[in-house]
């Protein structure tokens, strides 16, 4: 289990609700940052990611190291919250 | 050996889980394939006016989530993966996915299409950094921004319109004219009006630029006259092409690459059968999808019950 995930989110994105719903089926929790809600985090996003989209998600391990995966990525994702 | 299902859908979008509904409220076994979103292109759109039952119109996301529940509650399973291969021997057909090979009696293709890219130097290099496909996903990041849309079909003017909550200007570009219907072209003119969207006909991308990894002009062409035009970002809707490329040595497609079916939704393999836009002829709405994928649970369940489908 991750020490902490987080999620970058917007009010329509289809992806996000893809990630939050993977999240929640393997009893995972999360905070959720909606750029909608919080549009100043964007620049936030963007340097994790680099790119201009969402869902960002960006997992703390136990081990203190971060990943940040773009999308929904369950290739990604599966290892990273293993 | 391992199970054999009696079903599998590939694909969750309004086909595929209205297909499931089906199946599984008959006690037909169903898993579902989904490597992407579920709700299809559905779950990206942002309000749909068109789907029969909703007066004031439904989101995409709302639909795309009461279409899931629908089907887990008769017992559909939806697995996240990607189906890459299909298979047949005698007649258990398999599905080689990203989570391993599963076999069934019978298949539902139900895989959409996906965007049409404009083929130009900078599309791919700026990806997500000012190149976008998605609206409902990456529209937040264009708060008073000026962008460009490509396109002029339903896709390009609802999303246009969409926009318009975040961008402060929106350079509409297209190819000849403008094809969408004629309830998006009034809604389109409001936004004309207020200077919100500035359309330019006979206009066409020959380049996306940028600095700092970023997009922040494009080249173009109106009228045959070259210009460069400064832009935040830019959404490309042109279209869609069939993800059937898995498909093509084994059923029968199209000259698009669209599958053929009969009637009864089956293409030219017994026991494979094709729902929603994928299909050769659809007419790409999500309630004629959802219609195809009733008419395909229907024709499935024959064909499991060995009943001769019929011929028309
Ligand atoms: C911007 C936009 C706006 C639209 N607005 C409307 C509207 O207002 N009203 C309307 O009626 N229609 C609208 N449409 C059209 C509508 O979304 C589609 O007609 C409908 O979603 C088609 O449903 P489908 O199930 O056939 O395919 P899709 O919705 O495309 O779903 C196919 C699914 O299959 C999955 N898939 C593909 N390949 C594989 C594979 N190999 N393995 C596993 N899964 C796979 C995909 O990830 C996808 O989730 C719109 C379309 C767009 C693009």
């Amino acid at each position: 289990m991750p020490k902490s995930v987080t999620i970058f989110t917007t009010n329509t994105c289809g992806y996000c609700s893809m990630v939050k719903k993977y999240l929640s089926n393997k009893g995972v929790s999360y905070k959720e940052v909606n750029l909608d809600d919080e549009p100043q985090r964007q620049q936030e996003a963007l340097a994790l990611s680099g790119v201009l989209t969402v869902p960002v998600t960006v997992v703390e391990k136990t081990d203190d190291s971060r990943e940040v995966i773009v999308g929904y990525n369950l290739a990604k994702l599966a290892p990273a919250i293993a | 050996m391992s199970k054999v299902h009696d079903l599998i859908i590939i694909g969750a979008g309004p086909a595929g889980l209205a297909c499931a509904i089906y199946t599984t409220r008959e006690y037909i076994d169903t898993v579902v394939f989904e490597k992407g979103v579920i709700g299809g292109l559905a779950a990206v759109t942002d309000v749909i006016d068109n789907y029969p039952g909703f007066p004031d119109g439904v989101g995409g996301l709302q639909l795309s989530d009461a279409l899931q529940k629908q089907a887990e509650r008769f017992g559909a399973k939806i697995e996240f993966g990607e189906v890459q291969k299909i298979t047949k021997k005698d007649k258990v057909i398999t599905l080689h996915t990203t989570d391993g090979d599963y076999k069934t009696k019978t298949v539902l293709v139900a895989i959409g299409s996906e965007y049409k890219k404009l083929d130009v130097p900078g599309e791919k290099e700026y990806y997500a950094r000012g190149v976008h496909y998605c609206a409902t996903c990456d529209g937040a990041f264009y708060k008073d921004k000026e962008i460009a849309v490509v396109g002029g079909g339903n896709s390009a003017i609802q999303e246009s319109i969409f926009l318009t909550r975040y961008a402060k200007k929106i350079e509409l570009l297209v190819r000849s004219t403008i094809k969408a219907s004629s309830v998006l072209q009034k809604e389109l003119q409001k936004y004309i009006d207020e200077g919100k969207i500035v359309v330019h006909l006979n206009t066409s991308v020959k380049e996306i630029k940028g600095e700092n990894g970023l997009v922040n002009n494009i080249v173009i062409n109106e009228d045959s006259k070259e210009e460069v035009m400064k832009v935040d970002g830019i959404f490309i809707f042109v279209g869609l092409i069939p993800n059937t490329g898995f498909l093509k040595d084994y059923v029968e497609l199209d000259n698009i690459g669209l599958i053929k079916t009969d009637n009864n939704l089956m293409t030219n393999v017994p026991g494979i059968f094709a729902a929603g836009d994928v299909r050769s002829g659809a007419t790409l709405q999500i309630a004629s999808a959802s219609g195809d994928g009733a008419t395909a649970a229907l024709r499935i369940r024959e064909f499991l019950e060995h009943k001769k489908l019929a011929t028309y």
